[in-house]
């Protein structure tokens, strides 16, 4: 029988490994928590950066007018990923009437509302060691006066392709492809140890 | 490793982007008369020079966008960075676009209506 590579067969075993729950090595309470918000909706919407005021009074924010930026309503976030290009994430289940309406809005102009709700996963990251794991991987400069809540990024983590989103001080969206979560998610456990973290059961938004 | 400045996104680290290649490679209309001799140097020849140098980048982990840069190749100096369709503004851009033979290639000149 083929054998796997030993150092990958003991790399898969060290993430399969790692517990939902690590206490911080000194006690206390624990460096970061990640809650899975994969089943949220998302919209991928390709439209020219003018059509704001048309769809405003459906998304309940107007698109970021910034590169790398995002409007926030409530649950809703509207995040900008290039000049005529968005990924709306809405609550579970409402991107296919979203998706539905904004095509209509913009039913005379060139768009294309797609759902991705299924293509893409969004992991939560809370706490106050986020911006230290985050750094073990991620070249950009996240210092908190640097990357503030409203920015986001595409970007590498640990040579992941990720979209993420600063929601605060100590609080991060990572939004990465449904197949690398596994990947990423053993990256930040392994990455999160010599903080404590805790892992939340999956949740909706 | 280079950084680049993405119009959109700002510096990033080299990893994040494509290298596209040589610039301003103009593609001759389906119908034209240049001889196959001239077609393959549209097709398959490219500069490789020792300074400066036009070239096509993605950000591909990032907005996935293309642009130009303006490139020397011994420094490793970024000099200018354009929007595609455009063509270099500053002076060592301006020079190697000029002074570049496609600017008189019989590819070139089967790119346009005329
Ligand atoms: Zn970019």
């Amino acid at each position: 029988m083929a054998q796997a590579h030993p150092d990958i067969s003991a790399l898969e075993a060290q993430a399969g490994r790692l517990p939902d729950q690590m206490p911080h090595p000194d006690g206390g309470s624990g460096g970061i928590v990640f809650t899975d918000l994969s089943t949220c909706g998302k919209l991928n919407l390709r439209c020219a950066s003018d059509v704001s005021s048309q769809i405003i009074r459906f998304l309940g924010a107007s698109l970021p007018d910034k590169a790398n930026s995002v409007t926030t309503s409530g649950e809703r976030r509207i995040i900008w990923l290039g000049p005529d290009e968005y990924l709306v994430l809405v609550k579970t289940g409402e991107e296919d009437s979203l998706s539905s309406i904004i095509s209509s809005a913009l039913s005379s102009q060139h768009h294309a509302a797609t759902i991705v709700t299924d293509a893409l996963a969004c992991l939560q990251l809370d706490g106050p060691a986020v911006r230290d794991v985050l750094a073990k991987g991620c070249a950009l400069d996240l210092h908190d006066t640097k990357f503030t809540a409203g920015m986001c990024a595409q970007t590498l983590l640990a040579s992941a392709s990720i979209t993420l989103l600063c929601e605060g001080d100590s609080s991060f969206r990572i939004i990465c492809r449904t197949s690398f979560l596994d990947y990423v998610m053993a990256w930040l456990k392994d990455a999160a140890c010599e903080y404590g973290y805790y892992v939340t059961p999956q949740s909706n938004i | 490793m280079l950084q680049l400045p993405c119009p959109y996104c700002g510096p990033r680290d080299e990893l994040e982007f494509s290298c596209g290649g040589e610039a301003h490679i103009s593609r001759p209309l389906a119908h034209n008369k240049i001889s196959d001799a001239d077609f393959g140097e549209y097709l398959f020849l490219r500069d490789n020079p020792k300074g400066v140098f036009l070239e096509r980048w993605r950000h591909a982990s990032g907005c996935r966008r293309w642009f130009n840069v303006v490139r020397d190749t011994v420094s490793h100096d970024i000099l200018e960075v354009y929007a595609m369709g455009r063509k270099p503004r500053s002076s060592a851009g301006k020079n190697a676009y000029n002074n570049s033979w496609r600017r008189t290639s019989a590819a070139e000149a089967a790119a346009v209506n005329k």
